[in-house]
């Protein structure tokens, strides 16, 4: 079974996407920000990420960096997920290594598209 | 909904669009209705079955049957089907091209997705490929609003989510103040939106060197999906190839039309186009 890291400051946001990337037969854990995320990666390395742009102590695009410095850091897919969704924040968050991007709001059948995009499903 | 309302509207959707609405079904009539209720002040369905008998053969039941059809699509739908025809059927097609262009129906292709789909892939291939030949893309759909939709090209936040990467998404949409995503000018260049009932024949729209007509026969009557294949393999060029949706099949239904040996799911005519019938 695949596993995804959700990693989002708001614990609804972490419920709903969970469910639908629980249907998707993917092993789901969660953290509330990048600094929660780098520690759970070091414990076990997932196979997606899930990854909110704006979030206390450590925003996703300063997860992203330091997780593709981390020793298979470069593993994961990163499916970056936010309200920021001008073409300029997408593009960033592209460059900085993300796979692919959701614009919140999302729903179950934008999930399963964007990971069918990167080849998760 | 009662049994007469319900007969009423699927007997207009089976006359108009030749759409098949069984009972069990019904509850599409409600909410592919809603729009053009509000529109027109009435509060149900009922109420509009009155108009409709008051008022026989009125624009009106065309357009309910229009608004009755489904409007399901996403980007990139049956994906391998859509790369086939660009990187290996288009390709034939522009070397064989006597004109210098190669045309390409979306027969029922509702919102658009599927004609801004294959100009993406279009623009993606190698240059040189296709040569000096220019590639003409149409799409129509039954229903005007639809239509219009597709022309306009721009697309809301959770269909430009659905089949469509970050990547392509970027390369190929502008963002409006409204966080809607409009298409670029040089691929809406590439196609053109007309509003047309498969039904009718369709020698207004020309000849086509592929059509593709996908999921829009599944939901048809038998006789009504007949008269439709017919129509469409009218418009197929001399080795045009028609493309249905990945369940569905022309078996048996025209003489003329055969399986193409080359593209799995494909159908070809052998006789003439004046030739082709319903089969007995």
């Amino acid at each position: 079974m695949k596993s995804c890291l959700i990693v989002d400051d708001s614990r609804v946001v972490r419920k709903v996407a969970g469910r639908i990337i629980s249907d998707l037969k993917f092993e789901v854990r969660e953290a509330g920000d990048g600094t929660e995320a780098l520690d759970a990666c070091r414990q076990q390395m997932p196979d997606a990420i899930l990854l909110d742009w704006s979030m206390p102590v450590m925003n996703g695009l300063d997860f992203i960096r330091a997780l593709r410095r981390e020793e298979n850091g470069r593993k994961p897919i990163i499916v970056f997920c936010s309200t920021e969704n001008d073409a300029e924040h997408i593009g960033e968050a592209m460059r900085s290594g993300a796979n692919e991007f959701i614009m919140k709001p999302f729903d179950a059948d934008i999930i399963e598209s964007k990971f069918a995009e990167v080849g998760l499903i | 909904m009662d049994e007469s309302v319900y007969s009423e509207i699927a007997q207009i959707a089976r006359k108009g669009s030749g759409q098949d609405i069984p009972p069990t079904k019904s509850y599409l009539i409600e909410a592919r209705l809603a729009t053009l209720l509000r529109r027109e002040g009435l509060s149900s369905v009922d109420e509009l079955v009155h108009i409709l008998n008051s008022r026989p053969d009125s624009k009106l039941a065309g357009e309910v049957a229009a608004e009755l059809t489904s409007k399901k699509t996403r980007f990139f739908d049956g994906r391998p089907a859509l790369e086939r025809i660009v990187q290996t059927v288009l390709p034939d097609c522009a070397r064989r091209a006597t004109d210098g262009r190669v045309r390409i129906w979306c027969a029922g292709g509702s919102t658009g997705q599927e004609a801004y789909s294959l100009a993406m892939l279009i623009s993606e291939l190698p240059q040189d490929t296709l040569g000096d030949v220019q590639i003409e893309i149409v799409t129509t759909d039954i229903c005007e609003k639809t239509s219009a939709s597709a022309r306009s090209g721009i697309f809301g936040h959770f269909e430009i989510q659905k089949g469509l990467s970050v990547r392509r998404m970027l390369t190929h949409f502008t963002r409006l103040e409204t966080s809607e995503w409009q298409i670029s000018h040089a691929l809406a260049s590439k196609v053109g939106v007309r509003t047309h009932n498969l039904m009718q024949p369709a020698d207004g729209l020309g000849i086509f060197d592929v059509i593709l007509c996908r999921n829009v026969l599944t939901e048809m009557t038998r006789p009504a999906r007949t008269q439709v294949l017919l129509n469409v393999a009218r418009q197929l060029s001399d080795r045009g190839l028609l493309v249905l949706g990945e369940k569905e099949s022309a078996a048996g239904l025209i003489a003329g039309l055969e399986p193409s040996r080359a593209f799995r799911g494909g159908y070809m005519r052998n006789v003439d186009a004046g030739e082709l019938t319903i089969a007995a």
